[in-house]
C-alpha cells in the first residue's frame, strides 16, 4: 500500500475518532504487558489525584500510528519518526480526535521527507498529544 | 519475557545501561493489540507485520520492568523512529540506557534511549522515553 494522500503542504491527514473505554484499556494493558493500577484498578485510581482510570498514552499514541498508517502505508512502518509530548490524560468515556496535516515537505535523493504537525484532543478540544510526525516517501509512489 | 530485578529510580544515574531484553511478539498478542487500538488497516491482515506501536509498547514494557517507579510517575514524552519493518517470526531485543536525569524542584525528570535489533542485530526502531516522578 502507498501514500493514501495528496502530498503537499496543508493537506490534512485522514482524521481517526476513538471512543475511550475501558474494556479497550484492559485489553491495552494485556497486549502491552501495562499493568500500572491507574489504568485497570478503578478503586486504586480512584484515590489518586487523577481521581478515576487513564488510558494508557502509548495507547492513544498508538492512534497517531493508526492515522499516520492509513496516510503512508508501509513508508510509515520502515521510516517513520515520532516526537509527542503527553499534555493531558484520556479517561473511559473520552471521545480523542486524531488530525494532523503536512507541514512541510522536504525533497530528497529518491525522496520526500514529510513533516506532519499531529494532535490528539478531547471533546471539549483540550490537547491530550501534540508533536510532530515525519516519514520518508519514495518519490515512485503512487499520487493521489 | 524473563522476570528480572528492578532499579530503584533514585538509583539510576545517567549513561546506565539495562540488561538487555529479547522478545517475541506472536500473531496472538498483535490480534489483541489490534483489538485494542481498534486499528483494522488491511496492511495488518494475515501479513505477518507487526504495528511498529505494539513493538514500542513491548520495548517499553521491559524498560517499565526494569525500574521501580513511585506512584504519581507520569509520562510525559516519546519520540520513535521505526527504522524496519517487524514480523511475527522476529525475535527481538531491547537495550534501554539512561540518558539524562535532571532535578526541578520536587520533581525528577528521567530520559531513556530505547534501541530494539532484530534476530539479525539490525536495529528496527529506536526511541527515546522521558518520565517525571516525584522527590520523595
Amino acid at each position: 500500500m502507498s501514500t493514501q494522500v495528496e502530498l503537499k503542504e496543508g493537506t490534512s491527514l485522514p482524521a481517526v475518532i476513538k471512543n475511550i473505554r475501558q474494556d479497550n484499556i484492559n485489553l491495552y494493558a494485556k497486549a502491552s504487558g501495562d499493568f500500572n493500577p491507574i489504568h485497570i484498578d478503578a478503586d486504586y485510581a480512584r484515590k489518586t489525584p487523577l481521581g478515576g482510570t487513564v488510558a494508557h498514552g502509548m495507547l492513544i499514541l498508538a492512534c497517531v500510528s493508526q492515522m499516520m498508517t492509513s496516510a503512508f502505508g508501509r513508508d510509515w512502518l520502515s521510516g517513520g519518526k515520532l516526537n509527542v509530548r503527553f499534555r493531558a490524560p484520556a479517561r473511559p468515556g473520552d471521545v480523542i480526535t486524531v488530525s494532523g496535516s503536512i507541514r512541510h515537505i522536504e525533497k530528497g535523493d529518491g525522496h520526500q521527507m514529510v513533516d506532519c504537525d499531529v494532535l490528539c484532543s478531547n471533546q471539549n478540544d483540550e490537547p491530550v498529544i501534540t508533536g510532530d510526525a515525519k516519514v520518508k516517501v519514495g518519490d515512485n509512489e503512487n499520487r493521489s | 519475557m524473563p522476570e528480572q530485578s528492578k532499579t530503584e529510580y533514585q538509583d539510576l544515574k545517567a549513561g546506565q545501561k539495562f540488561p538487555p531484553a529479547a522478545f517475541q511478539i506472536d500473531a496472538t498478542t498483535v490480534s489483541d493489540y489490534l483489538k485494542a487500538v481498534e486499528e483494522d488497516n488491511a496492511i495488518y491482515q494475515n501479513t505477518g507485520l507487526v504495528p511498529p506501536m505494539a513493538v514500542a509498547a513491548l520495548a517499553l514494557k521491559s524498560l517499565i520492568g526494569a525500574i521501580s517507579m513511585p506512584p504519581g510517575t507520569i509520562h510525559v514524552s516519546q519520540e520513535f523512529e521505526f527504522i524496519d519493518t517487524v514480523n511475527t517470526q522476529d525475535t527481538l531485543t531491547s537495550h534501554a540506557s539512561v540518558n539524562r536525569i535532571q532535578e526541578r524542584g520536587k520533581l525528577h525528570l528521567i530520559s531513556v534511549d530505547i534501541n530494539v535489533s532484530n534476530q539479525e542485530q539490525k536495529p528496527v526502531l529506536s526511541g527515546k522515553t522521558s518520565f517525571i516522578l516525584p522527590v520523595p
